[in-house]
């Protein structure tokens, strides 16, 4: 609290300090050379956002420099144009060091795992990362507290508190997970992600993906990736003697083919950087520049076509995913960056999951996980399990290697993967059109179910026997020696001898799956209604969706995404008499065309992502004091989700050089949807689901047991959306901004 | 061989009544349209060139000003130096355009043109008695010279001022691009482009380079050869850095913050068919008409790579030019808005009668009372950049929209050539808003 008072201060003091300089300080232009081909023009400006909430306190304090600058070389050889452009970006983000119990190296901290089902090992129904409840609790002979402990961090299925400490960890979507569950009362599963950059904590660091340090997260621009040359390339021009041209553009570039705003459709080509502020930074900013060679034959006026183009583009520079932040960064959508980093723990460290097994143990009472004077939670006293209710759940400790992500696996820069893609744009009757294709790797990332590693490994099981083959069952790196096979069949049997036929556990790889896309645009005037409208659809073939119906748990779909975009400068006359008010509004829908999805007794299971899905965006934006003072309000509604976001600001141009602009993002609606996390796969028998291991009292076939306790995390995330997974993130944002 | 036969008859009728429409324009016609002056200047009663109009006299020049400037001067605003009229002769080619076409030109039941091919439409002096008088000189400044066929204005300076304390708000420094797609007579081709399937008459790239904020924000206006047929707009965004089509129906809105209306850039912007236009008469006005290299000049741009320098600002909030004006004979047109709901009453534009460009407009609200003033300064093309020597083009070179009831104005500071080497089709498309993007 007192960085954080020291950091408002500071805030204020910068505030007073520039509004003096706004008045006092000459105006600075951009330099341009003598002979008017050369010009250099930039900004520097401070950030800062204040989040309320369960994670109040500074959420951002970036100060940033770029510097914007270019040379007209003209005509040189064959080039009727040639020039040379560049960006250079440098940023410091206090909120690491100024908030630093939140973000920074003192960020997270012990913490406890609900038990609901278990009993009391701390605090009521909780325990604490690393512990396990007391076993002699009925027929589920879950281990004693933590059979995984050792003393020797190399242990294959260890679980070593000395490099595995209860200490820098936060609960995942930890304030929401109290109030509902996958079965009213009950909450979900819980996990826990380590919450310091990884120089300070290397827990759940995926290397090359989510790996970076403090100062990383300090100086974002400064990776290996130097991101600080933003953009940099050359553009030139051959003429052709018919008056076509020829226009060639290499370097790090940004490449926009999209119309939209806030979400994007058929504008792939760079990834996104979500970090910086999730789905709100103005795309310009938040594109990842990318190294790309862009060639473009320009036809001009053409037949029928009042301007033809056709474009040609080859990303050179090794894949890049979207960055959507690391677990402990204040901007992580969809809560994705937190997941991976409590899977990546759990596999290289092993990790304590709240809310996993169920507890056969009848005689138990539930404690009200509502809190005092909630109802009674609903179960079935001394019934057995498959009746639709277990007794409850038990937190779970899982040793290394058995759970969690694995590994990134990040496309090497080969040729073969390259990325290519082609547009034809021209203008057609005054309607401007695109068709698109592109070929490129899915930008987010695909969890594969077992791993392309070290196989994971059941602890649960027998750990003696031989095994053969189970053609379609096997994990990738094959059956590993400790699983019990049956020798008749091949299929791998559990403890009880049981077949089970999951033989992915919840073990992942992360995969970045290639993508084909075809789509086109459109834009056009609309004199009745003074309306212009702008069109875009694209087809995805190859893009992979989390699927619990599928033994690796996830699967692919062909995906139909569309948006139609509508513009009118509009008259509000008691508001401004002599300036339109810009009213934009967008419909974006999503359709899975593969889409699968069960409905068990307990809930449904297959692909947590809407089949179809539509989020409405509004834009209104006026203009006073000659344009100087912008006050603007944007909201958007995700409709399967039922969580929308407003978020109202004003900019306030003080000179040509200084801008003010004061907002603030309000998410209001449904944040929670809950998913089955494959306890219906019934991963760890009996644990999981122990009527299983009673020959005839499932109703649903293997894999498919009703003890469904889903939760809104980690799947449900993908049907809450970004918008809706960030209903704790109000945020009250301001910006100084000097440019020249 | 019957129907053929006849199609023979009724085909040689047409070409022979075509022959009878397509008559030559009487050369006085041309004479008295194009140099005015031939027999000399305007008088006046007590003008007198090289006077000083302010507060104290300007009742004595009241006749001899719009309804704008008497007003300013009048108030106090500013005070206005005059000097000798000169001469202000148009391109001989577009001269010679009207000669060999203005015959052929007829106006449609709509108000709209038939038959126009290139230069002055209709050349002839307006009738007060003609009903149509208003619509064919709103045709000969829609289709006017005012920027030749091609002409690139940059630096081109827009300055927000603060009329009651002369105070700089801001100042948008832009590049703009005109290019007539159709009715050429300068630069080739003429008299249009081959490949124009949309039939564009003419072509508005600007490309903002400062400030910052608003630095490759770039504009794309085509407007159409059918008059009832609305603008295409696209905005390249550059903080977006994609391309925005524009709803061109709010021509109303203000541009950018500035005091203009898109309607109101270079005098009118917008359909001919959406305003009655009437002919007010002719009158001999004092004209901010100059030789931009005899005047003094402002020190900005202080970089400019030809040592060009604006035209300088005076008077109240630094929103008036410090020129010279001359007294000219102009023609009054006004529009009024068939649009109830139209924000102005009407607007009414001072034609120079020998160049067909607007001089000043004023516009008035739905009550009536004055809004805004709008005089543009027009530099001969001899006595300004070497390049525009002999282009026979009356230049914009300096303009202010002030806005009365806002106490503001917009100042606009040109250095315009007329030129063809940037302007081709290609910088007028939506793509090159994309290359130009950064």
């Amino acid at each position: 609290m007192a960085n954080q008072s020291i950091a408002h201060r500071s805030l204020f003091n910068i505030l007073a300090m520039t509004m003096a300089l706004a008045a006092g300080v000459p105006a600075v232009h951009a330099w341009t050379s003598k002979d008017g081909t050369a010009e250099v023009h930039g900004y520097v400006d401070n950030t800062t956002h204040e989040r309320v909430g369960s994670r109040a306190g500074i959420s951002k304090m970036r100060n940033r420099g770029q510097l914007e600058f270019s040379k007209d070389i003209g005509r040189a050889g064959i080039f009727s144009e040639l020039s040379f452009h560049g960006i250079l970006r440098a940023s410091y983000d206090a909120a690491y060091d100024l908030n630093s119990d939140t973000w920074g190296d003192e960020a997270g901290g012990p913490v406890m795992l609900q038990s609901q089902g278990g009993p009391d090992l701390g605090l009521p129904y909780m325990v604490p990362w690393g512990a396990t409840p007391n076993p002699a609790l009925g027929p589920v002979v879950l281990p004693g507290t933590n059979p995984f402990a050792t003393s020797d961090p190399d242990v294959l299925n260890g679980f070593f508190l000395g490099t595995n400490p209860n200490e820098g960890l936060v609960i995942l979507g930890s304030e929401s997970f109290t109030a509902t569950g996958g079965i009213p009362g009950f909450g979900g599963v819980q996990l826990a992600y380590p919450g310091r950059p990884c120089n300070e904590d290397p827990r759940g660091c995926i290397k090359d993906y989510m790996d970076a340090d403090e100062d990383d997260l300090r100086f974002p621009e400064f990776n290996e990736q130097q991101d600080w040359l933003r953009e940099i390339y050359v553009d030139a021009t051959i003429p052709f003697a018919n008056g076509d041209e020829l226009n060639l553009r290499i370097g790090r570039q940004q490449v926009v083919w999209g119309r939209t705003d806030l979400f994007r459709v058929l504008d792939q080509v760079n990834p996104i950087d979500f970090s910086i502020q999730n789905i709100y930074e103005e795309f310009e900013d938040s594109r990842i520049p990318m190294g790309i060679f862009s060639s473009e034959y320009r036809m001009g006026a053409t037949g029928a076509f009042d301007d033809l183009n056709f474009q040609f583009i080859w990303k050179f520079e090794k894949f890049r995913p979207h960055n959507l932040g690391q677990g402990g960064q204040p901007y992580n959508i969809l809560d994705a960056g937190n997941l991976f980093r409590a899977l990546s723990t759990c596999w290289n460290f092993g990790c304590t999951v709240g809310n996993f097994a169920p507890n056969a143990t009848a005689a138990l009472s539930f404690n009200p996980p509502f809190g005092p004077g909630a109802p009674a939670l609903p179960h079935t006293p001394g019934g057995a399990f498959g009746n639709g209710l277990s007794t409850g759940l038990l937190a779970t400790t899982f040793p290394k290697q058995t759970i969690g992500i694995h590994d990134a696996i990040l496309p090497d820069w080969e040729l073969d993967n390259s990325e290519i893609g082609a547009r034809l744009e021209g203008v057609f009757k005054g309607v401007g059109f695109s068709v698109n294709t592109l070929y490129f790797h899915q930008q987010l990332p695909s969890l594969h179910g077992g791993t392309a590693g070290p196989p994971a490994i059941n602890p649960f099981l027998a750990q003696t026997g031989t095994f053969t083959s189970a053609a379609g069952l096997l994990p990738p790196g094959g059956i590993p020696a400790n699983v019990l096979i049956n020798p008749a069949t091949g299929q791998v049997l559990d403890t009880f001898g049981n077949a089970v036929p999951r033989p992915y556990l919840l073990a992942f790889d992360i995969h970045f799956p290639r993508v084909f896309m075809l789509g086109g645009s459109a834009d056009f005037y609309v004199e009745p209604l003074k309306s212009s409208f702008r069109v875009e659809v694209a087809h995805t073939n190859g893009e992979e969706f989390p699927n619990t119906l599928d033994p690796r748990l996830y699967s692919e779909s062909n995906v139909v995404r569309w948006v139609v975009g509508w513009d009118r400068p509009t008259f509000i006359k008691f508001l401004n008499p002599t300036r339109a008010f810009l009213i934009s509004a967008q419909l974006f829908g999503q359709h899975l065309l593969d889409h699968e999805r069960i409905q068990t007794p307990a809930g449904p299971a297959g692909m947590p992502d809407w089949k179809d899905n539509f989020t409405g965006t509004l834009l209104v934006q006026g203009n006073y004091k000659n344009d100087r003072i912008q006050p603007r309000v944007i909201s958007a509604y995700d409709f399967e989700a039922q969580a929308a976001t407003i978020a109202p600001s004003v900019d306030w141009l003080i000179t040509d050089n200084w801008r003010l602009s004061l907002g603030a993002n309000f998410k209001v609606g449904r944040a929670k949807n809950e998913w089955d996390d494959c306890r219906l796969c019934n991963q760890f028998p009996p644990f999981t689901d122990p009527a299983e291991g009673t020959p005839g009292a499932g109703t649903l076939p293997p894999g498919q047991a009703v003890n469904r306790i889903g939760g809104m995390s980690p799947l449900g995330a993908f049907r809450s959306g970004p918008i809706g997974m960030a209903q704790d993130e109000d945020e009250f944002q301001i910006l100084l901004r000097y440019s020249f | 061989m019957k129907v053929q036969r006849s199609k023979l008859l009724v085909a040689a009728m047409l070409v022979v009544s075509a022959s009878a429409w397509a008559q030559t324009v009487p050369e006085d016609v041309i004479q008295k349209s194009f140099y005015p002056y031939k027999d000399g200047f305007p008088t006046h009663a007590v003008y007198k060139p090289g006077v000083k109009v302010n507060q104290g006299n300007v009742d004595q020049f009241k006749d001899i000003l719009d309804e704008g400037l008497y007003f300013f001067i009048k108030d106090g605003w500013v005070e206005v130096d005059t000097a000798a009229a000169t001469d202000f002769p148009l391109s001989t080619e577009y001269i010679e355009a009207t000669r060999k076409n203005a015959g052929s030109v007829k106006l449609g039941a709509d108000g709209t043109l038939d038959g126009f091919v290139a230069g002055r439409a209709f050349p002839q002096e307006p009738d007060a008695n003609d009903p149509n008088a208003g619509q064919k000189l709103v045709w000969n400044y829609q289709y006017g010279f005012n920027s030749g066929d091609s002409e690139t204005i940059y630096p081109f300076w827009w300055t927000f001022r603060d009329v009651k304390t002369g105070k700089v708000e801001r100042q948008l420094r832009f590049e703009w691009h005109f290019l007539n797609f159709m009715h050429r007579v300068t630069f080739g081709p003429t008299p249009e482009y081959a490949d124009n399937p949309s039939r564009i008459y003419r072509g508005i790239y600007s490309m903002v380079k400062e400030p910052f904020d608003l630095a490759n924000t770039q504009l794309l206006i085509n407007r159409y050869e059918d008059d009832t047929q609305r603008d295409d707009a696209w905005l390249y965004l550059g903080f977006q850095r994609r391309v925005r089509r524009l709803a061109t129906g709010q021509i109303t809105d203000a541009f950018l913050g500035t005091d203009l209306m898109i309607e109101d850039f270079e005098g009118y912007n917008g359909r001919v068919t959406d305003y009655e236009w009437s002919y007010g008469g002719s009158r001999d006005l004092l004209l901010p008409f100059y030789h931009h290299n005899e005047m003094a000049l402002s020190p900005e741009p202080a970089d400019d790579p030809d040592g060009y320098r604006f035209v300088d600002v005076h008077g109240r909030g630094n929103c008036f030019p410090r020129v010279t004006y001359q007294l000219r004979k102009t023609y009054t047109l006004i529009g009024k808005p068939k649009d109830p709901n139209h924000p102005l009453s009407k607007r009414i534009i001072n034609l120079d009668a020998q160049t067909s460009t607007m001089a000043s407009l004023t516009v008035y609200d739905r009550k009536g009372d004055m809004w805004k003033w709008f005089p543009i300064g027009k530099a001969h093309s001899d006595f300004h950049h070497a390049r525009n020597k002999g282009k026979g083009v009356a230049l914009d070179d300096f303009a202010v929209l002030i806005d009365v009831q806002a106490q503001h104005c917009t100042t606009l500071q040109f250095k315009s050539i007329i030129t063809d080497d940037v302007n081709q089709p290609s910088l007028f498309s939506v793509q090159n808003l994309r290359k130009e993007g950064r």
